[in-house]
């Protein structure tokens, strides 16, 4: 099938965002399926923007920051990183399936790093398929 | 026209069958884990015996989803570059089946011809009346927080149905009630044993009730600073449990929503006891505080309709009674008022 | 009723009428008996002579503490939004607390919405509210015209007879499983600190969690599927009392209003999901959908993740921080990538 995922990505300006710049220009390559929105900081990122996401027929989300004690805004990360793992066993609890929801670290020097990051969730959420729980549809 | 048939069990039942499928079918039904009553669709495994004895019992939502459903779609259109009707409002284009709605009881048959009042030019509204069929029942047993009688109906009133099952000394009993019922009756003939003596006209909604009377009377200022409305209102959270169970709130809100290069203009149900109801682009708010809203809600109920329509916009059935989480009691809310 | 609640009504209304009468509250914040059978409402007293009303029995079952801003704002002298905040003390209000009613109180100080010396809390530890629903569907349906509770049981009647129920056996799921039946926080204690502990507190989410990710999704489904949108649980909780609720956004809108299943079911999801590390299990969102939802497995969920992760219960203690206030150098990273980029590194 032709069919190809889309995931939306909410990438932190201060690393995330400048290691995903990085690995244009360094050329490495890694799969066009996500479409990156720059956030401050991955603290920033609210369940209301991750459901709206799934809502609109997102078939991934993939939230990205700096690593734990190297937040430009010192604890950002270190609150994104309680209040997701809390969202994710939410979601799947309720049955969205696992793998829709991903989050991952990501430097500004790891240019690399976020191809590989890329490349692996393209592929878990090309396994799952099409999102169709939470979307919303218009039948016009 | 009017027509009354003797019927018995099993030609209720057989007519009933025959009906469901051709049509869209509805009736009361009891759920046997929660006890809750909810009007459901009829299905080919039909139940007989709840037919035939009407579940006793208020069904928790009223039949106003059937008139108004929510959200009904009231138009579409596209937004695409290239569409040369991009932006162009069209009609919603579903061809509506006729739905049949069974064992109704009178105070929500009677809802309808009230709802009718205020929607008289609603194009949508009236399209699903046309396309419907109430068949009523009336009842035998009432809940304790019934109160139809006070509001103008009664546990045997015929207002608002198109066919009514009766009881009779020996069985049943289908009378035909409006133009609608027998054309229905006509195209979709039930097995008759024997025409019998049609009922006098139902008197309802040629006289109206004393409630009704009495609040037409009473100063609409005198009501609206009367000194209950804080004490009333204090345990109220403006949820909108009432206005949405009821049978006769019928206020809604109409929105577009659009996903990719498609839309649709929908209608649904909005309560005047949410502070987004009458908030202005302005930022002004006339019933900002919950006390206003609370009053408002049964001013228009009790005062504002009868002025203008004759009955008050109520039928008493009770669900908001039951179902309020906080239990203001509307019955107690009509005595205060009444003794202004 | 019973010997316990009639002396504690008795015990309420002295105390209620001794603080309205000297002055010390404005206004005391309780219940009234109800217009139907197993019913009472929230009543605020301002006379001693209103205070004669309170009532406190097994159907109490609205959270006090959701009107307490609103009530504690009413008694300000009025103010235009530019005048500056009035000075010196301002009135008081008495407020009757349970355990989990206690623990939002402390989470309503935690959050500014509450001035704790503004407060006169009486404890009750709590027996657990009679489910009005479970009694319903335990008589089929069938209407209860009079209701006794004894210590035990229930007693009910209707025209259709008479029959007696135990009482545990339709008291609320959240009651049922709750481990803090005694205020953390009083000025007053009217009664003896309960020892009941659930021992499975979170059965039912486990139950939930034992089931396919296609399983989950069809229970999730069906237990939203007769949401009417009435915004009965959200209004009930003390937690919900953003002026502009995430509803009524619409730049942008996160949810639409209508009844399509994605919208009701985002509503459910983030509305929970907004009380996660808050919630107190109090079960006001449960006991007043009308629909009869039980929509606290979805905050109970939520509780439990943040009781195993973080080791952190809401409202047990004003001086610990809220968890989603604060972090640990010891959270988890329970969301690595196989090859995500910090494997490896010493963190």
């Amino acid at each position: 099938m032709d069919w190809e995922p889309k995931i939306v990505a909410f990438l932190c300006n201060w690393c995330s965002y400048a290691g995903a710049d990085l690995a244009g220009v360094s050329r490495f390559q890694y799969p066009p399926n996500i479409r990156i929105i720059r956030v401050p900081c991955s603290g920033r990122v609210s369940a209301n923007m991750i459901l709206s996401a799934l809502r609109s027929g997102a078939d991934g989300v993939l939230v990205s920051g700096c690593h734990p004690g190297d937040c430009h805004y010192i604890s950002g990360n270190l609150h994104a990183r309680r209040r997701f793992s809390v969202l994710k066993n939410f979601l799947e609890f309720l049955g969205i399936e696992p793998g829709r929801l991903n989050f991952s670290w990501v430097s500004a020097s790891e240019g690399e790093q976020f191809a590989t990051v890329v490349r692996e969730v393209t592929e878990r959420v090309k396994a799952l398929g099409p999102a169709t729980r939470l979307v919303k549809r218009i039948e016009a | 026209m009017p027509m009354k048939i003797r019927i018995n069990d099993h030609q209720l039942i057989q007519w009933i069958q025959g009906l469901i499928t051709k049509f869209q079918v509805f009736y009361p039904l009891q759920d046997a884990n929660s006890g809750v009553v909810h009007i459901q669709k009829a299905t080919g495994s039909l139940n007989s015996d709840a037919i035939l004895k009407p579940v006793s019992g208020v069904p928790k939502t009223s039949i106003k989803t059937f008139f108004m459903p929510q959200p009904e779609v009231i138009a579409r259109f596209s937004i695409a570059a290239q569409d040369a009707e991009a932006f162009v409002l069209k009609e919603p284009g579903t061809a509506l089946q006729t739905q049949v709605l069974l064992n109704i009881r009178p105070c929500d048959a009677r809802s309808v011809a009230l709802n009718s009042m205020p929607y008289a030019e609603d194009p949508y509204f009236q399209k699903m009346l046309k396309r419907t069929v109430i068949i009523g029942r009336p009842c035998d047993e009432t809940c304790s927080t019934c109160f139809c009688e006070l509001v103008g109906g009664s546990p045997h009133g015929t207002e608002g149905m198109d066919l009514v099952i009766l009881k009779t000394e020996d069985g049943l009993a289908l009378e035909v009630l409006t133009q609608k019922g027998a054309d229905f009756l006509k195209q979709n003939p039930c097995a008759e044993s024997a025409g019998l003596q049609p009922t006098p006209q139902q008197q309802g909604g040629q006289e109206l009730p004393i409630v009704a009377r009495e609040m037409q009377k009473k100063d609409l200022l005198a009501l609206y600073n009367a000194s209950f409305w804080p004490q009333i209102a204090e345990a109220c959270i403006n949820c909108g449990a009432c206005t949405f169970l009821c049978p006769t709130c019928y206020c809604f809100d109409i929105q577009d929503e659009v996903a990719g290069t498609k839309g649709v203009r929908l209608r649904y149900w909005d309560s005047c006891m949410f502070p987004l109801f009458t908030l202005h682009a302005s930022g002004h708010n006339p019933r900002g505080q919950k006390v206003q809203r609370v009053r408002n809600r049964f001013m228009h109920k009790f005062k504002y309709f009868p002025d203008r329509f004759g009955p008050v916009s109520c039928v008493g059935c009770g669900r908001c009674v039951k179902d309020c989480p906080v239990n203001i009691d509307i019955r107690e809310v009509i005595s205060l008022m009444q003794a202004v | 009723m019973t010997v316990k609640h009639a002396e504690l009504t008795q015990e309420i209304q002295r105390q209620a009428k001794e603080l309205l009468a000297s002055g010390e509250v404005a206004a005391f914040l309780g219940f009234s008996a109800g217009s139907l059978p197993m019913t009472t409402r929230p009543f605020v007293a301002r006379t001693p002579q209103e205070a004669e009303r309170l009532v406190w029995n097994s159907f109490c079952t609205v959270n006090l503490a959701n009107y307490l801003p609103a009530l504690l704002k009413s008694l300000e002298p009025p103010r235009s939004p530019k005048d500056p905040p009035p000075t010196g003390p301002l009135p008081k209000v008495g407020v009757l607390a349970t355990g989990c009613w206690s623990r939002n109180i402390v989470v309503q100080i935690q959050e500014n919405q509450v001035d704790r010396s503004r407060l006169v809390i009486l404890g009750v530890p709590s027996r657990g509210m009679v489910d009005r629903k479970k009694v319903l569907a335990a008589l089929q349906g069938k209407e209860v015209l009079e209701a006794q509770e004894d210590d035990h049981s229930l007693r009910l009647k209707g025209k259709w007879g008479e029959t007696e129920l135990s009482r545990w056996a339709v008291v609320r799921d959240n009651c049922q499983s709750c481990r803090h039946p005694n205020p953390v926080l009083f000025d007053r204690l009217l009664d003896a600190a309960s020892e009941r502990q659930a021992q499975a507190p979170f059965s039912q989410i486990e139950a939930i969690e034992a089931m396919s990710s296609d399983e989950r999704w069809q229970w999730f489904q069906q237990a939203f599927a007769s949401c009417i949108r009435c915004y009965a649980c959200r209004n009930a909780c003390p937690l919900c009392y953003c002026s502009t609720c995430f509803v009524d956004d619409n730049r942008p809108q996160w949810v639409g209003k209508a009844l399509n299943a994605p919208d009701v079911l985002t509503f459910h999801i983030l509305r929970a999901f907004h009380c996660a590390g808050r919630c107190t299990d109090c079960g006001a969102c449960e006991s007043v959908c009308p629909m009869g939802i039980k929509v606290r497995l979805l905050t109970q969920k939520l509780s439990k993740d943040i009781l195993t992760l973080f080791g952190a219960e809401a409202g047990m203690d004003v001086s610990v921080p809220p968890p989603f206030t604060t972090y640990a150098p010891s959270d988890q990273n329970p969301f690595e990538c196989d090859t995500c980029s910090s494997k490896g590194k010493k963190e």
